[in-house]
């Protein structure tokens, strides 16, 4: 296998674009991240395309826009994990060397479906009775609570610290900060959340473009190394589980380590799947960032706010920049791809040489979660 | 909002094959059991998770559990009477039921209190009453 880098990243901004297609949502990030690779339209050989529920063909109706057809385009269904696994598609053709450079991208408008919980799978037992995302964690935040004594002020904090970086990014959906008693006095949606505590639902897109090593010095001299790549799903249990525990992203998590030769020390700056509060405080955990049960005294310390031991979320994470599910993945590889190059202004982790990408998602029953897409990143 | 269902009244029964009622009014979850490992799954399917048998009989699920977490659902999907409480009940036989928990306020809940197996009527399919299984604090 060679290896893989990163040359250009870009982004749609999310918001909600009811008036926009999925395919005009799309190509302003595919542009972007092919000016910033300074790549030619046909030095793209392969595109692949995560999306959740864009519907058929997505990557097609996206790359059409811009004139980029004949190519083989695959479009990639994993839930939130989608354009997160499209890249490990990507990175794995193009370390195996049958291409040298390669399209990744995420798509998705949400707004179609009007508000709400996100839609899911009808098929599904548990979602015929009424199992809906915020209850999913809802019931991981009170278990949680129960058994290592977090507050619903800790809790509420995971929100706070989102947006006080969410603020600093101008490609935020939100970029106002909250105060505690905003999140805790919001209004009601599955408990212990309030509104704050959830992701909002809204459109967007997001791009990179990858290239062999060889090839990446070709257009750019400052690439950003691919150290690992790394697609899981979960494990189907129909006895009891501990839903403190992420352990798809445990075991993800060790994989990825190994993979990339380092340890949760190493990390510099990480984008983490913060769907809801206490998503983030379970990661913190899960990828060893601390001990199980200290999340709440990481958070507290500020070791994961902007100017700590380990930044979480510069970008806002989903909380604040927003949760078009395919688009998340591709995106927090561009806000770490930014960061490893230096290019984040008010929001610039300093001196961050290695950064991590972890999203997982996919309320399934009899599954902690459906997928777990984790991506280190080096310089 | 009515906490036992009426069986005489028109009704949309949700858990189908997974739950089965009773001569005298009560119901009881069913689920799948391997003929040839002996797993226990819930709800059922037409081949076993563990070893692939297709020989999957129909077993009956324990009717007491303890209630593992909850979320009290302000915001659902159409249909539903909300505010719900969203519930995992773990029931004595190993098995993980998720089920909404009826009877009881919410501030009266406890984590792994006892809870038994009822139903209720949990939301309207076009005005047509919704019933499913549901658990409830045991009481005392
Ligand atoms: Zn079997």
């Amino acid at each position: 296998m060679r290896e893989v880098s990163v040359i250009g990243v870009g982004i749609t901004p999310f918001a909600k674009y009811r008036d926009k297609t999925l395919a005009d949502i799309g190509w302003p990030a595919v542009k972007a991240a092919i000016e910033d690779a300074g790549v030619e339209k046909k030095d793209i050989e392969a595109a692949y395309c995560g999306s959740a529920l864009g519907g058929m063909m997505s990557g097609q109706r996206v790359m059409k826009q811009l004139g980029i057809t004949g190519l083989p385009i695959t479009n990639i269904e994993n839930a939130c994990s989608s354009s997160s696994s499209a890249f490990r598609q990507a990175y794995i053709s193009v370390a195996a060397g049958v291409y040298d450079v390669a399209l990744v991208m995420g798509v998705e408008k949400l707004t179609k479906f009007g508000g709400g919980t996100l839609p899911l799978e009808k098929e599904d037992f548990e979602v015929t009775h009424g199992l809906v995302m915020p209850a999913l964690y809802g019931m991981r935040a009170r278990r949680y609570m129960h058994d290592y004594g977090l507050t619903e002020e800790q809790l509420a904090g995971v929100a706070v610290k989102a947006h006080k970086h969410g603020a600093l990014n101008p490609e935020a959906q939100f970029r106002n900060e909250v105060t505690l008693d905003e999140v805790m006095n919001a209004r009601q949606i599955a408990e212990p959340f309030t509104l704050l505590h959830c992701c909002p639902s809204g459109d967007g897109a997001s791009a990179v473009v990858i290239a062999s090593a060889e090839k990446a010095r070709q257009y750019t001299t400052s690439p950003v190394r691919v150290a690992c790549s790394e697609v899981n799903s979960g494990k189907y249990m129909t006895g009891f589980r501990d839903m403190t525990t992420p352990e798809i992203t445990v075991r993800g998590a060790k994989q990825a380590y190994e993979e990339a030769g380092i340890g949760p020390d190493d990390v510099d700056v990480a984008e983490v799947h913060d769907a809801f509060t206490i998503a983030e405080l379970l990661y913190y955990e899960a990828l060893g960032f601390c001990d199980k049960g200290d999340a709440a005294k990481l958070l507290e310390d500020g070791e994961t706010s902007l100017g700590g031991r380990i930044p979480v979320n510069p970008s806002g994470g989903l909380l604040s920049k927003g949760h078009p599910i395919g688009a998340t993945g591709t995106a927090q590889i561009a806000e770490v791809v930014r960061q490893l190059r230096g290019e984040c202004g008010d929001r610039q982790v300093d001196g961050a040489k290695v950064g991590l990408t972890h999203c997982t998602g996919g309320g399934i029953s009899g599954f902690d979660h459906g997928a777990c897409s984790i991506h280190i990143f080096s310089v | 909002m009515a906490q036992t269902a009426e069986h005489t009244e028109a009704h949309v029964l949700l858990a189908g094959e997974s739950v089965r009622n009773e001569s005298d009014g009560s119901v009881r979850l069913v689920g799948g059991r391997c003929d040839d490992c002996g797993t226990l799954f819930f709800p059922s399917a037409h081949v076993c998770p563990e070893c692939m048998s297709e020989a999957v009989a129909a077993a009956d699920l324990a009717n007491d559990g303890t209630l593992y977490s909850w979320s009290v659902v302000h915001v659902a999907p159409r249909g539903w009477n909300t505010p719900y409480i969203a519930g995992y009940v773990d029931l004595s036989d190993g098995i993980r039921v998720f089920a909404h928990v009826t009877g009881t306020d919410a501030s009266l809940l406890e984590m792994d209190m006892a809870v038994s197996l009822t139903t209720a009527i949990l939301g309207d399919d076009d005005g047509v009453p919704v019933e499913s299984y549901a658990f409830t604090p045991v009481k005392g």
